[in-house]
């Protein structure tokens, strides 16, 4: 027999088998052995090119490849007809709807959450980070702020004192003048941290909260300039398509001065989200910074709110409690 | 502060609604808001159809209410319920604040079906004493907060500190005028005329230091009768939320409220010395206030009556020269004092009056001899008053208004839009500036008595552009100071380090870093005090992170959650020499590392857990010197140092139990940890460098000792590696087997070497070799036996 007639035979027993293909797995594999096995009839066609000249062999192993490959796929199309059931027995027993093990899971806090989303939105438009102390001198937290001693406008923030010139900072503010104390112009900070109010504790005010300042100085720094930071903020942070407004407030730090407001649909109103406004001539005299050349605009915004205008939390304590019922849902 | 509309509109047209008119007002920095609906729920508008005596109580009446369709018997204890009135009515279910729920009840034998309502009962008002009354507008059977926001008739305005000319419904007018262009309809009273200045004959001011009181006005009315105000009066103070008390001293609140200039009316005769004297109070002195409290002075200003202190200026009148129902001759005074001192005054008395607000914001020096003339002229009006001819006006420190120069090229950078000259002149005349334009490019300006706030070139510039609308000025982007990117964020590594501990199945936490005194000295350090806590419990700064964290754990134990890992990054403050700040690593863990499920027992936190999740924080940070060494600490039972070299950076271990009772913590079972960033935060900076793959095998042997109980298997480990084979690349014990078989205390461990060399595979000669070594050093060492 040439290999050519091997090769028909054995196409032709094939089909004849499948004409009768069997219906137990068992007998099934048998036939899968028969043809594909070790010792099967496709192996005893591939030791058959040992006899073969060499001229021929390429061709002739090409052809018994194409039939392993058309037997092969029309064995198997009936074999996967025998039995849904045609796992192995380690297959049969994997239980895949079991839960997996059970991995402690870790969470990161909301309020280090949005406090790296605000940093990382700020940094892509060029702010650099700088921090300062808690534990202030008067000067820096309020006096070099255009607060004077004595002055009502010191009731907006109640302090915690340490000393008599030494507050709890009631903003990070004081960082401004830090800054400005150190470096020569033009400057762009955001300056996060905790800051401290002695105010009774409730569901919308706490002792403590953390702040994110802003400062930019340079030359021709407008009102149109500091609208712009916080319109790109606002959409970055809280989304595309958020109504946002800029009114008329008043800061000592800052002249002219505003506060930002988002519309909540939740709540069917308003909400203040910052305080910001262009740097006051005298905070730059304070620094020795010239008035007449330099201009800026600096901003706060308070952490807690963010994310709890952001999450839909109504209730600050919420941050300080830790409740793990809480804390997972970040 | 309330300002009335009505009010408002007697000095300048209106035509917008209520919700309109406050998006004006906060719109120009006077933010404005609807009063907060009131809590309530299932109030209608009813109306009384009959209002009976009550058959068994004279106070009572028995009323008869139709919501509309239904009519319903109604027992009312007000007094100023009549029939026709239409009211708010609560039916029974309804609701009146949070949880006060309406009942049929049964009073005095007749059967009530709901209630009507005052404003305090619906929260609205402190007015109690008889029920709220609605106009005609009301339609029957409707909501009744429906009817409330479209007849609110006041706005609660949040003043910013600067406005003190806004703390009157004038100021508050001229604001709605100048953005609405309506004209402001106001005229001081007429300053009066007079041939002999008779008042100087029965009246002396003398000012001791006139920069405490730069301005002293006064006169005398005599003849007065003290009686009840006129309905227009009464309605206007009410409707500012100002109670009408007498002519007399409703005549003082409403120019407070008019025009924002405090006033105080003394009973002239009670100041028989003729005499007033302002001065500062001298130590030891007192007067009763208006209010009946004994007020000790310190340096408080106040008026006297040449010898004894009779009011505390700016503050409060006294008692004793209050006037009476039997008053006939007032003494008027309308002065300015000095802000700084009428606000310490009042600081350090505790107290805040109408008065003191408005004065220590700056009040209108003006003003004082504005308010002068007006409060005679209602005097005479309302009171029959007889004006004595003349004013007293002692001056000495005239208070004027620096003339200001604004540039058009400051108006162009600080506001980035544009203000045409024209809007720019109007806005600032609007608002009584005196403008005169110099020149194509400024403007000199003298602002008006009664804004002390405006003061430089950029406080006119904010005129312009509240006026103008903040809201109209368009977006830009400076991108100057862009790029200079050569600093990195400091606190970067703390989020990092956040991001792993996290990442090792902790959850963060942010705690109070303020704490009480007890637990602030826990840890053993000096701690920061406040001078003036919130609380005995919140009245220092932490010294450790520790306290706070046990608590949470404790707290989240009791809610339910057996098994706690928590952790933050926070700071920990100190007093010495410096106040320190600094940041530390804490963590805590309670109940199960691994919680028990279908493929797997549960495993317990222990200190190896810990001390694994340490070592894999370490190595995630990179940080490969840290080393690990028992030593004590006061608050573990039992613990470890972390070092990096020589300096000690952490510690963890089991916490004491005194410190959990100290704590109120329930559990005995917390393990911890502390580690101070500052030195690892600094280790993160250097960069590792990279070391090359050995591509040769490595080999694994176990070799099995018997040891001592006693003997630590890291002493066993570490003499290992300190063999001199060249080819040990780890050592890991990885089984210990205890049995009385193995004889005495004693112990097997079995150790898991691996073997490799750098330049060639090793032969089985060479690990034969460096195990025979190893065997000697530590069979001899330890008096160890080498198990086969």
């Amino acid at each position: 027999m040439t290999i050519n007639e091997s090769i028909a035979s054995v196409r032709k027993s094939f089909r004849a088998d499948l004409d009768s293909f069997p219906s137990d797995l068992r007998e099934v594999e048998l036939l899968r052995s028969k043809y594909f096995g070790r010792k099967g009839l496709l192996a005893e066609l591939y030791k058959q090119l040992a006899d073969i000249p060499n001229k021929e062999k390429p061709k002739s192993g090409q052809a018994i490849n194409a039939l392993k490959i058309e037997l092969k796929s029309e064995f198997d199309q009936k074999a996967s007809l025998v039995s849904g059931d045609n796992q192995d027995e380690d297959e049969q027993s994997l239980d895949l709807s079991l839960p997996g093990f059970p991995i402690t899971s870790g969470s990161i806090h909301p309020l280090q959450q949005t406090l790296d989303e605000i940093k990382s939105i700020f940094k892509s438009v060029g702010f650099k980070v700088a921090y300062g102390p808690e534990i202030e001198d008067d000067y820096h937290n309020f006096e070099a702020l255009n607060f004077p001693k004595h002055h009502p406008a010191r009731d907006m923030q109640d302090t915690f004192f340490v000393e008599e010139d030494v507050v709890l900072r009631t903003h990070t503010s004081n960082v401004q003048i830090h800054l400005m104390e150190e470096q020569e112009p033009p400057l762009r900070y955001i300056v996060p941290g905790r800051v401290y109010r002695n105010e009774a504790v409730s569901y919308k005010s706490y002792c403590l909260f953390h702040q994110i300042e802003g400062l930019f100085v340079d030359k021709n720094v407008s009102m149109a300039d500091l609208k712009g930071i916080l319109d790109y903020f606002v959409k970055r942070f809280f989304g595309e398509g958020i109504p946002m407004r800029f009114r008329p407030s008043f800061f000592p730090f800052t002249e002219p001065s505003a506060e930002v407001d988002i519309w909540d649909d939740k709540r069917g109103k308003w909400m203040e989200i910052l305080g910001c406004g262009m740097v006051d001539p005298n905070v730059f005299d304070n620094v020795g910074y010239d008035s007449s050349i330099w201009h800026g605009y600096a901003f706060g915004m308070g952490i807690e709110r963010m994310t709890m205008l952001k999450y839909g939390i109504d209730d600050i304590r919420l941050f300080y409690q830790n409740d793990i019922r809480f804390l997972e849902q970040f | 502060m309330r300002v009335s509309i009505p009010w408002l509109k007697t000095f300048v047209n209106i035509k917008q609604s209520t919700a309109e008119l406050a998006e004006t007002l906060t719109m120009l920095g006077l933010e404005a808001d609807m009063p907060e609906s009131a809590s309530f729920s299932g109030i209608i508008v009813g109306k009384v159809l009959k209002a009976d005596k009550h058959p068994n109580a004279d106070r009572l009446s028995l009323c008869t209410v139709s919501d509309g369709s239904e009519e319903y018997q109604v027992v009312c204890g007000a007094p100023n319920v009549a029939a026709d009135q239409l009211v708010p009515f609560a039916k029974v279910g309804a609701v009146l604040g949070d949880d006060f729920k309406i009942k049929k009840t049964k009073i005095r034998g007749e059967v009530s079906f709901g209630m009507i309502c005052s404003e305090r009962e619906l929260g609205l008002s402190d007015e109690h004493e008889g029920i709220m009354v609605l106009n005609e507008n009301a339609k029957i059977g409707s909501d009744f907060a429906d009817y409330l926001s479209s007849n609110l008739d006041y706005l609660e305005i949040d003043l910013t500190p600067n406005r003190p000319d806004c703390m009157s419904h004038v100021g508050v007018a001229r604001e709605i005028s100048v953005k609405t262009g309506q004209k402001l309809k106001f005229t001081h009273a007429e300053k009066r005329h007079y041939k002999k200045n008779e008042v100087a004959e029965i009246l002396s001011v003398n000012i001791e230091d006139k920069n405490l009181c730069p301005r002293y006005v006064a006169g005398v009315v005599k003849n007065i009768t003290v009686g009840p105000s006129p309905d227009w009066m009464r309605n206007l103070l009410e409707s500012a939320d100002q109670r009408s008390i007498n002519n007399i001293v409703d005549i003082s609140n409403y120019v407070l409220l008019e025009m924002g200039h405090p006033t105080h009316i003394f009973d002239y005769n009670k100041v028989p010395s003729q005499t007033i004297g302002i001065r500062k109070a001298k130590k030891g002195e007192s007067v009763t206030t208006l209010d009946e409290e004994k007020r000790t002075l310190a340096d408080q200003l106040v008026i006297t009556d040449g010898k004894k202190p009779i009011a505390i200026a700016g503050i409060m009148g006294g008692l004793d020269s209050a006037v009476m129902d039997t008053t006939s001759t007032v003494l008027i005074e309308s002065a300015y004092f000095d802000p700084i001192t009428i606000r310490r005054g009042a600081k350090s008395l505790g107290m805040s009056t109408e008065a003191s607000k408005r004065f220590e914001r700056g009040a209108d020096p003006k003003g004082a001899e504005h308010a002068y003339w007006c409060v005679v002229e209602l005097l005479e009006e309302l009171a029959g008053g007889e004006w004595v001819p003349g004013i007293i006006d002692e001056y000495p420190k005239k208070i004027s208004q620096n003339s200001i120069i604004l540039t058009r090229e400051k108006i162009d950078i600080l506001s980035g839009c544009e203000l045409s000259d024209t809007f720019v002149t109007d806005t600032l005349s609007h608002l009584e500036i005196d403008v005169k334009k110099d020149d194509k490019n400024k403007w000199t300006c003298i602002p008006p008595s009664f804004r002390p706030d405006l003061e430089r070139e950029v406080d006119l510039i904010e005129e312009c552009c509240r006026v103008y609308g903040y809201d109209k000025i368009h977006s830009s982007f400076h991108y100057g100071g862009l790029y200079d990117l050569a600093e990195v964020d400091p606190e970067d590594v703390l989020s990092i380090i956040a991001n792993t501990v996290s990442g090792l199945g902790f959850r963060q936490c942010f705690l109070n870093s303020l704490t009480d005194e007890k637990t602030s000295g826990l840890m053993g350090n000096d701690s920061v005090a406040m001078k003036n806590p919130l609380s005995a419990t919140l009245s220092h700064l932490r010294t450790s992170l520790f306290p706070g964290l046990l608590e949470t754990v404790n707290y989240n134990i009791r809610n339910g959650n057996a098994n706690v890992n928590l952790f933050e990054i926070g700071k920990e403050y100190n007093s010495g020499k410096e106040y320190s700040e600094v940041y530390h690593l804490t963590g805590a863990m309670h109940g199960e590392w691994i919680n028990k499920s279908v493929h797997n027992d549960e495993l317990q936190q222990s200190i190896h857990s810990l001390k694994g999740i340490l070592e894999a924080l370490f190595s995630r940070l990179n940080i490969y010197a840290v080393e690990f060494s028992k030593a004590d600490h006061d608050h573990y039972d039992f613990g470890l140092n972390i070092s990096l070299g020589k300096t000690v950076i952490g510690n963890f271990g089991k916490l004491k139990k005194e410190m959990l009772d100290d704590l109120d913590v329930d559990t005995d079972t917390i393990f911890g940890f502390d580690i101070e960033l500052k030195s690892v935060t600094k280790e993160m900076g250097f960069v590792n460098k990279y070391i090359a793959i050995i591509p040769f095998p490595t080999v694994g042997r176990d070799m099995n000792f018997v040891l001592d109980q006693h003997i630590e298997t890291g002493d066993v480990t570490k003499a290992m590696k300190n063999t001199n084979s060249k080819i040990l690349i780890s050592v890991k014990p990885v089984d210990i087997f205890q049995h009385e078989s193995l004889g005495q205390n004693k112990k097997s461990v079995t150790f898991h070497l691996q073997f490799q060399s750098a330049v060639k595979t090793l032969e089985e000669a060479e690990i034969n070799s460096a195990m025979n070594d190893i065997t000697a050093i530590i069979t001899k060492k330890f008096h160890a036996k080498l198990r086969d």
